[in-house]
């Protein structure tokens, strides 16, 4: 019996590829040993199921459902608005809680104002509403600051003038 | 059904579906369907999963399209998506039963037997009962990773060149070789254990 048993062989490559050299040296080597007799057994039942599995493969690949590509399109319409509801959410996900914050300020600011009465003394109020400071109304200065230089000139020396 | 774009070359398609041209996607999806489902039909035997993986092929390459440059043919770049989508699938379900007699129905004992008993040159006449050897065949593809098992089924079942299948798969040379021997090793040793 030959020892260089022939599973290599066999496994290395297709049996259908086999140089006649190879396939003299496996039928030779398997008359004489059972474990390699079985094992070509093996590999011949298994390339026959395989080359069956790939002619069911091609037979039925000649058959596409007429229907399949309105199906795509479908499924691709689909995810066109899943895309674009996905866009709105990354974007509200990212700013919303900024944006949430400052409508909130927004709105608690314009509540204040329109609704909440006032809390301070009316004199404060009425301080805030005539535009003369205490200085200005005792001291009178107001008053001179408005003069323009002419006015004083000539409110300075109108006696001299008279006086001539 | 027409849409204007039968003309249209694949760069362009592209170019126009990019700018979501419904029309242009759909003659995408009409021109390369037949493509498409091959590949699938290599990984799923049943039509609606096939159909799955197809559909998923095609919203998966829109969402590529910016990839494609059109340096190569849209049917192999397509292909390439098809067959990842496969795999991912496949890999999803984490099926890989082993191969055991005592699952197998009578018809297909009954058929292992008889192609044990023939000779050698009997076993590569025609199969008369296809539909079972089909069965069984799923079976012991099952049992295989679906990595090992699309090396086999190309190379083997489909007498693709080891750089074809490397193309479409974008492995190495030497990766799709040893894919296509363990699985060999695999079944072979599957069947073995069968039969004893």
């Amino acid at each position: 019996m030959n020892d260089n048993h022939i599973t290599y062989t066999l496994d290395n490559s297709s049996l259908r590829n086999l140089s006649e050299r190879d396939l003299l040296a496996i039928r030779a080597h398997v008359e004489g040993c059972a474990q390699c007799h079985r094992a070509y057994q093996a590999a011949q039942i298994s390339a026959l199921l395989v080359k069956e599995c790939a002619d069911e493969a091609v037979e039925n690949f000649g058959s596409v459902n007429p229907f399949f590509q309105t199906r795509v399109l479908a499924a691709w319409r689909e995810q066109q608005a899943m895309m674009s509801v996905s866009a709105f959410r990354r974007l509200w996900s990212t700013t919303g809680a900024l944006f949430a914050s400052m409508a909130a300020t927004t709105a608690a600011l314009a509540a204040l104002t329109l609704f909440v009465p006032s809390s301070e003394p009316a004199s404060q109020q009425t301080a805030a509403l005539v535009p003369y400071s205490a200085e200005a109304v005792v001291l009178d200065q107001d008053q001179d600051s408005q003069l323009t230089d002419d006015q004083t000139l000539s409110a300075i020396y109108a006696d001299d003038d008279e006086g001539k | 059904m027409s849409n204007g774009y039968e003309q249209a070359s694949d760069l362009e398609l592209a170019r126009l579906a990019r700018a979501e041209d419904e029309s242009a996607f759909a003659e995408i999806v009409r021109r390369y369907s037949p493509r498409v489902f091959h590949v699938a039909y290599r990984f799923f035997r049943e039509r609606s999963l096939a159909e799955e993986a197809a559909q998923e092929t095609f919203l998966k390459a829109f969402a590529q399209l910016k990839s494609f440059e059109g340096r190569g043919s849209m049917e192999g770049w397509l292909t390439r998506i098809a067959t990842n989508t496969c795999l991912n699938i496949v890999r999803a379900t984490k099926r890989r039963p082993e191969l055991v007699a005592a699952d197998l129905n009578e018809d297909e004992n009954e058929w292992l037997e008889k192609k044990l008993s023939e000779t050698s040159s009997d076993r590569h006449r025609e199969v008369e009962n296809r539909r079972v050897a089909a069965d069984l065949a799923e079976r012991l593809l099952e049992t295989l990773s679906a990595e090992d098992r699309l090396a086999l089924t190309m190379i083997d079942g489909e007498d693709a060149s080891v750089s074809e299948v490397a193309q479409m798969t974008g492995w190495s040379e030497s990766k799709v070789k040893v894919r296509a021997f363990r699985a060999r090793k695999k079944a072979r040793e599957a069947l073995e254990k069968l039969f004893s």
